[in-house]
């Protein structure tokens, strides 16, 4: 799908859709519809999601999901509040995203429902709960 | 009843740290369980801690072995980020380097591979003829391993005309003992005993798990960033993307080494038709706040980095996903259904790089510190 293609499928679920370059998307989405628009996507036969990432911006914490779109890719953000860092999982949607998920948690502190594995990915067993290395607050 | 066969972090079949936990009832393999993050090194975060023209070091030290594409792909992402354009002639110039990478990359890996099945000769044919892709990495950009013609705003280093006639010897030789290997793996008897219809990735699993690379590919999955999402000069260079459709260790073993002949005939292309010019264009030191995606095709697969920069030299966000990360979720079903014996080369077929998918940060949780544990202190840590 090329980059006007993936516009018109993604603006009914996310405002503020940017194209940039010749072959990205960015676009916000909210907790409301970023799973109709995931489930749109893998509809329309796009399975392949790149990663999640998760970035700390001081009162929220964006995640994006990469989406690849053939010729093009799909940025799609969803911003949380700290104050409310829970989500639901995408891993009955993109099977795929399961390490991702895993990853997002331990690293950023958002809780991820109905994860299917949600032990620790990459820390070691004692880490201290409630610390979260790629969160602004831990500081060198 | 069930057993649990636990394998590594040390381990002979990889020379890198994991640790496995096979569940086997008798021979067969019933379950399969990962851990890891044995060297993680937090480079994530410490990309943020470093102006951009040191970062572009430590990107590349993400991995020993692709470390032209990871500052590929760090300096695609940054070059948007902040929007340089790269001059002609490095575009090409970045086209041979990272050619030149996955050459060595999959002879690399179909030595191992070899190794793991035993044979031993043939191992160390494939690593006799990568010699000739690391020697043309350090004849024309001064190192074997560490080496990159890449940097921020172009190429590092110019291609000298000089050297051009021992680049296409090595490529001849390079294509005539690949097109032999493939005459080899597809017609002696020990290597399809050991790999064909061995952990099979079927096409639709290798979609719904989102794998990517080759192990992709020799299932069938039509994906490589190169003509996708062509970066360098990709867009002006024509070649094919090679797929397999069985899924098995013998199909990754194929894909990747027709993908030794197709970059060696997409870098003789590169050769006729780099221009003359500029190598580098200017990059500034502090870059606007802007967020990037930068892809490339590595020997394992897409790499992406995400870069978002917040008006200093140092970037406020790096995320890297690397393609051994996105294929540990195939090994499962290619190991269940299996044998103990097939593990080590099943788990090698998908060449994983462990470096590669760790990543991360030390913190004291009293005072919220990161540091450095000592190897001293992990001993005692582990009493």
């Amino acid at each position: 799908m090329n980059v006007n293609e993936i516009v018109r499928l993604i603006k009914r679920y996310a405002d503020d859709v940017k194209i940039v370059g010749a072959r990205q998307v960015f676009a916000a989405t909210d907790k409301e519809r970023y799973l109709e628009a995931l489930t749109a996507l893998r509809d329309n036969d796009l399975k392949h999601l790149t990663t999640i990432t998760g970035v700390d911006r001081g009162d929220v914490i964006d995640i994006i999901y990469h989406i690849h779109c053939g010729e093009s890719l799909l940025n799609l953000k969803l911003a949380l509040p700290k104050t409310d860092l829970e989500i639901e999982t995408v891993t009955d949607i993109f099977p795929g995203a399961v390490l991702y998920e895993r990853d997002l948690m331990e690293m950023l502190g958002v809780q991820v429902k109905g994860h299917p594995d949600p032990r620790r990915l990459f820390l070691p067993d004692d880490w201290p709960k409630c610390v979260y290395p790629l969160r602004k607050e831990v500081k060198k | 009843m069930t057993f649990i066969i636990p394998i590594g972090p040390q381990h002979p079949a990889l020379e890198e740290p994991t640790h496995i936990r096979v569940e086997v009832k008798g021979e067969e393999i019933v379950g399969v369980d990962l851990r890891l993050g044995y060297v993680h090194r937090g480079i994530e975060k410490a990309l943020t801690e470093r102006p951009y023209a040191h970062g572009f070091y430590l990107a590349q030290r993400v991995c020993g072995i692709c470390n032209a594409t990871h500052s590929l792909a760090f300096t695609r992402a940054v070059e948007s980020v902040a929007g340089v354009e790269c001059p002609d002639r490095a575009r090409y110039i970045r086209v041979i380097d990272g050619e030149l990478e996955r050459i060595h990359s999959h002879l690399l890996w179909a030595g191992i591979a070899a190794h793991e099945i035993g044979f031993t000769t043939l191992f160390m044919l494939f690593w006799r003829d990568r010699e000739h892709a690391l020697d043309m990495r350090e004849l024309l950009f001064g190192q074997r391993i560490y080496a990159t013609g890449t940097y921020l705003g172009g190429a590092r280093v110019d291609i000298e005309q000089k050297h051009i006639p021992q680049l296409i010897r090595a490529l001849a030789e390079l294509e005539k003992s690949t097109k032999h290997y493939i005459d080899v793996c597809t017609s002696d008897r020990t290597v399809i005993a050991r790999c064909a219809g061995i952990g099979v990735l079927t096409k639709k699993e290798a979609r719904e798990l989102c794998a990517a690379g080759p192990t992709a590919r020799a299932s069938g999955v039509d994906f490589d960033i190169r003509r996708d999402d062509p970066y360098a000069a990709y867009d002006e260079i024509r070649f094919d993307v090679v797929t397999e459709r069985n899924g098995d260790v013998l199909a990754k073993v194929v894909v990747r080494l027709r993908e030794i002949l197709e970059s060696v005939e997409i870098i003789r292309q590169a050769i006729d038709a780099m221009p003359k010019g500029p190598i580098r264009a200017k990059f500034p030191e502090n870059v606007l706040e802007n967020e990037a995606v930068g892809r490339v095709e590595a020997p394992r697969g897409e790499l992406m980095y995400y870069v978002r920069s917040n008006g200093t030299n140092k970037p406020e966000r790096v995320r890297i996903r690397t393609p051994s990360y996105a294929n540990w979720p195939s090994i499962r079903p290619m190991l269940v259904g299996g044998t103990i014996a097939e593990i080590p080369i099943v788990v090698a077929s998908i060449d994983p790089c462990f470096s590669c998918t760790d990543r991360v940060t030390i913190v004291d949780a009293k005072t919220g510190k990161a540091r450095i544990v000592t190897k001293d202190e992990l001993r005692r840590l582990r009493k």
